[in-house]
């Protein structure tokens, strides 16, 4: 697999490869079923029928998910722990300036630099589950469950949010698909597969 | 005399300086919202029905549709006088420029009402299972307007 990649991308990289495992089953299940609640609930919000129904029960998933992303990153294995990939602005920075070598980082979880990416993305969705819930459009049909706990101003100022943080968050994944592309093409660095069985092929005399 | 001339006169120029003022902007935006806020009260008792929050009642619901219907009878024209737009008009209405804009499609999205309205009086007094998608459709006319026209905050 890392021999493909080295002669497709014209990156070096050592040929030997061995396989590891890295990304548990309930990190792989949490990330392709958040792939498809997010786009379900995207689309049906911005195109969707006018009776948001799908849209409500899209959104359920996408909190239970990040819920259970939540808790796994607390109790969950070393790569899926909160604690074991969220690092400092130094390590950041000193990630980011080997972005653009043309070589593979061969991290094993979450670089420095994905970490932001993995805690934005759960933050803004928490945030945008908490406004859809209270959020209020005034058409009575479909009303934010828990919207009557709130004020109608708090339920106004929730729905701007909602849409303002929906649109964040179609670009921090549209930002994230490109960057594996760019690992991908550039760096020669399979983070899909990984993603998909659990295993990540490094060069053999990495530890 | 002089005095109940001048009094005349003071009262001729002060009258039509208030009527001017009750006409103005804000009391247009105001009737606007008293508009939507009837149309609302009216939603709001069939929605409570259709979420299970409140007892369905063939009575009542056909009561709050008739209402409703009552208030599309009502030429809502006036309430679109220019110069009432959000930005006309800040912190006081939520209605877009686009409604001056493009009348055209607010008018189709106001057939889109009429049209979900005269639907729910058909079946509002048929029982729940009938009341519960003629009350979503109709507050799904309401998102698709709202969606074009309205700001979601003030």
């Amino acid at each position: 697999m890392a021999g493909e990649q080295n002669t497709a991308t014209g990156a070096k990289a050592p040929v030997a490869a061995r396989s590891v495992a890295l990304w548990d089953p309930v990190v792989r299940l949490f990330h392709w079923a958040l792939v498809l609640a997010f786009f379900a609930v995207w689309f049906l919000g911005k195109f969707g029928p006018d009776q948001m129904t799908l849209h409500f029960y899209a959104g359920y998933a996408v909190g239970g998910l990040v819920l259970l992303r939540l808790i796994w990153g607390i109790i969950g294995p070393a790569p899926a722990r909160f604690t074991s990939f969220v690092r400092g602005p130094k390590a950041v920075m000193a990630y980011a300036r080997h972005l653009p070598a043309r070589r593979p980082s061969n991290t094993l979880g979450h670089n420095a630099v994905g970490a932001l990416f993995v805690v934005g993305i759960l933050a803004v969705l928490v945030v945008q589950v908490t406004t859809g819930l209270i959020g209020d459009p005034e058409d009575y049909v479909n009303t934010g469950p828990l919207a009557d706990y709130v004020a109608i101003e708090t339920s106004r100022t929730a729905l701007s949010l909602h849409e303002l943080l929906g649109n964040l968050a179609m670009i921090m994944v549209i930002v994230h698909i490109a960057a594996i592309g760019f690992y991908r093409r550039w760096k020669g660095e399979d983070l899909v597969t990984p993603m998909i069985t659990g295993k990540k092929q490094i060069p053999a005399e990495t530890d | 005399m002089r005095k109940l001339l001048t009094a005349g006169i003071a009262a001729a120029l002060i009258v039509p300086a208030s009527l001017s003022f009750a006409g103005g902007p804000e009391d247009v935006v105001n009737a606007r919202l008293g508009y939507y806020r009837l149309l609302g009260l009216e939603m709001d008792g069939l929605a409570a029905m259709a979420k299970g929050e409140a007892e369905y009642s063939a009575e009542a619901a056909q009561g709050h549709a008739a209402n409703i219907q009552t208030l599309t009878q009502y030429n809502p024209g006036g309430l679109f006088a220019p110069g009432t737009s959000n930005a006309d008009l800040p912190g006081k209405t939520r209605a877009l420029p686009a409604i001056w804009e493009n009348f055209p499609k607010v008018g189709e999205k106001g057939a889109a009402f009429r049209a979900a309205v005269a639907e729910l009086n058909a079946v509002a007094g048929n029982g729940l299972d009938a009341l519960r998608p003629a009350v979503g459709k109709l507050g799904g006319t309401c998102k698709a307007c709202h969606d074009d026209f309205r700001a979601t905050d003030y």
